[in-house]
């Protein structure tokens, strides 16, 4: 297959949510010599994207941007080790959670996934993370960005709190904020250095704070 | 209260639900993140007061405290295994609240945050038998009637209505809607009318929408669901955006305005109206004295 044919069917598997396609093709953009990173960046980045404009669309929901999500995934673990050979393409290492008391999990996830796919080395600490183990895990990592969903009204007062106790902790970490109740005008307001309102956005504003 | 007396009473006129219940706790002191479930044992005098506002605010429904207390979700609270005991505090302190009124309490039931593929693992027996669960404990605990609400996935929500059903108290089922470009879907994609008709189908007293929106885009709604539900149509707004301000986030609706959208949303055809997120007790006698005016 050429190149050019295999680089659509890798955007195509994405948009089908087909993991079992998009390792298959991966492999095989492999086995023609195409370098990981065009496939990468040729395919499945094209594909993600893809996945987040028909979401912003209305046409794509939840379980279509998680099946992208997923068929990603699953070419990226083709794509990885070969990658590993080129050097390494870690863009940035995140800690990742939605805040102590809310226990919504979908979003955060999502995010988590994207980033991932995207080529951050992510550390997805679940729901209900007490601000204390975001601190930690983001010194032990020595991480660059401590993103914090929270879905509540109630709980996005905990994304206030760990923006300074990152900043009393003197680590270096920049915070991204999101979550439905959540805006640019909280995000600044409580010294968040990033805002995005969906998993899509929250690639493109992580790479912007890792570079800056 | 079966399906048939509920039928009798929104008959004989609409029937005024209450507002959020969370906020009416922060504002009690409950610390913004803890589930207001543990407040059923911890302050039950909080909770009653809750009841006893929006009884006295005319709400004709007033729901327990009890969106989070199915199974997962109290374990998640760190409560697991006290679904009957909590459950039961909830009505009775409802009941309690209401003091002599004529309020009917149904008993609040929520997503139980259990998924289906591809967001999770949960199967339908699963999540039968986990809303069974939280159904039986609010019905022979005395609730009246028992209110889904907020579901964003019609199986889900078609799970709940089911395992609610075997109670045999009437049911409410209200979802939530965002509003997209080609019309209102929840977030997993499942569009307005056909999601309410098909909770009617498999046997909801009455069918509606709850959160997520203000009063003016869920007008909107209604006047696209009214015609179309087949039963009796619930309605029950935030009220308006949270906005974070420095002493804490507040919405940006007054009650007035609100009042206002939700007389309208009664013309076109709505039977079962409240508030939800950043409502109070102020926001439901408004309404009450918009529909006395009608």
């Amino acid at each position: 297959m050429a190149h050019e044919e295999l680089l659509a069917g890798l955007r195509q598997a994405v948009l089908d949510c087909d993991e079992p396609r998009a390792a298959r093709l991966a492999r095989e953009a492999l086995d023609t010599g195409m370098p990981a990173l065009r496939a990468i960046d040729g395919g499945l980045v094209p594909g993600i994207q893809e996945a987040g404009r028909l979401w912003d669309e209305g046409e794509f929901f939840l379980p279509e941007l998680v099946g992208a999500a997923g068929a990603m995934k699953a070419a990226m673990a083709v794509l990885q080790p070969a990658l590993a050979g080129g050097g390494s393409r870690e863009l940035g290492r995140i800690v990742i959670g939605t805040v102590q008391g809310d226990i919504h999990d979908i979003g955060k996830s999502l995010v988590a996934t994207l980033l991932a796919a995207n080529g951050f080395a992510v550390s997805d600490e679940g729901a209900d993370v007490p601000v204390e183990r975001f601190v930690t895990r983001a010194r032990e990592l020595d991480a660059d960005l401590v993103c914090a969903s929270a879905l509540l009204t109630t709980t996005m007062v905990q994304q206030r709190t760990l923006v300074e106790a990152l900043r009393a902790a003197g680590l270096r970490a920049r915070v991204m904020v999101g979550g439905a109740p959540v805006t640019p005008a909280w995000a600044a307001q409580i010294g968040a250095a990033g805002f995005a309102d969906n998993a899509v956005a929250a690639v493109a504003v992580a790479r912007g704070l890792v570079r800056s | 209260m079966t399906a048939a007396e509920l039928g009798a009473r929104i008959a004989a006129g609409p029937l005024l639900l209450d507002g959020g219940l969370g906020s009416l706790l922060i504002a009690q002191g409950l610390e913004p993140g803890r589930s207001p479930v543990h407040w059923n044992l911890e302050r039950p005098e909080a909770v009653r007061d809750a009841a006893r506002r929006y009884a006295r605010a005319g709400s004709d429904v007033v729901h327990t405290n009890t969106f989070g207390a199915s199974p997962p979700k109290l374990e998640a609270a760190g409560l697991a295994g006290r679904c009957a005991e909590i459950n039961a505090a909830a009505v009775r302190l409802a009941r309690e609240g209401f003091d002599g009124t004529r309020c009917i309490v149904a008993g609040d039931i929520g997503p139980t945050g259990l998924h289906f593929p591809p967001m999770g693992t949960a199967t339908h027996p699963e999540l039968l038998a986990v809303v069974t669960e939280q159904a039986e404990a609010l019905a022979r605990a005395g609730a009246d009637l028992l209110s889904i609400e907020t579901m964003y996935d019609l199986r889900e929500a078609l799970a709940a209505l089911q395992a609610c059903r075997t109670t045999g108290l009437a049911v409410l089922t209200s979802m939530t809607f965002d509003q997209k470009k080609r019309g209102f879907f929840t977030i997993m994609g499942d569009p307005l009318v056909p999601s309410l008709q098909a909770l009617a189908a498999a046997g909801a007293d009455a069918v509606g929408m709850n959160c997520s929106v203000t009063a003016p885009v869920m007008l909107a709604m209604v006047r696209e669901a009214a015609p179309a539900a087949g039963v009796p149509l619930i309605a029950q707004p935030n009220a308006g955006q949270p906005l974070a301000t420095p002493s804490g986030v507040v919405y940006d609706a007054d009650p007035a305005a609100f009042a206002s959208d939700m007389a309208a949303m009664l013309q076109a055809g709505a039977r079962l109206v409240g508030g939800c997120c950043g409502t109070d007790d102020a926001f439901i006698a408004a309404v009450r004295a918009a529909m006395a005016g009608r």
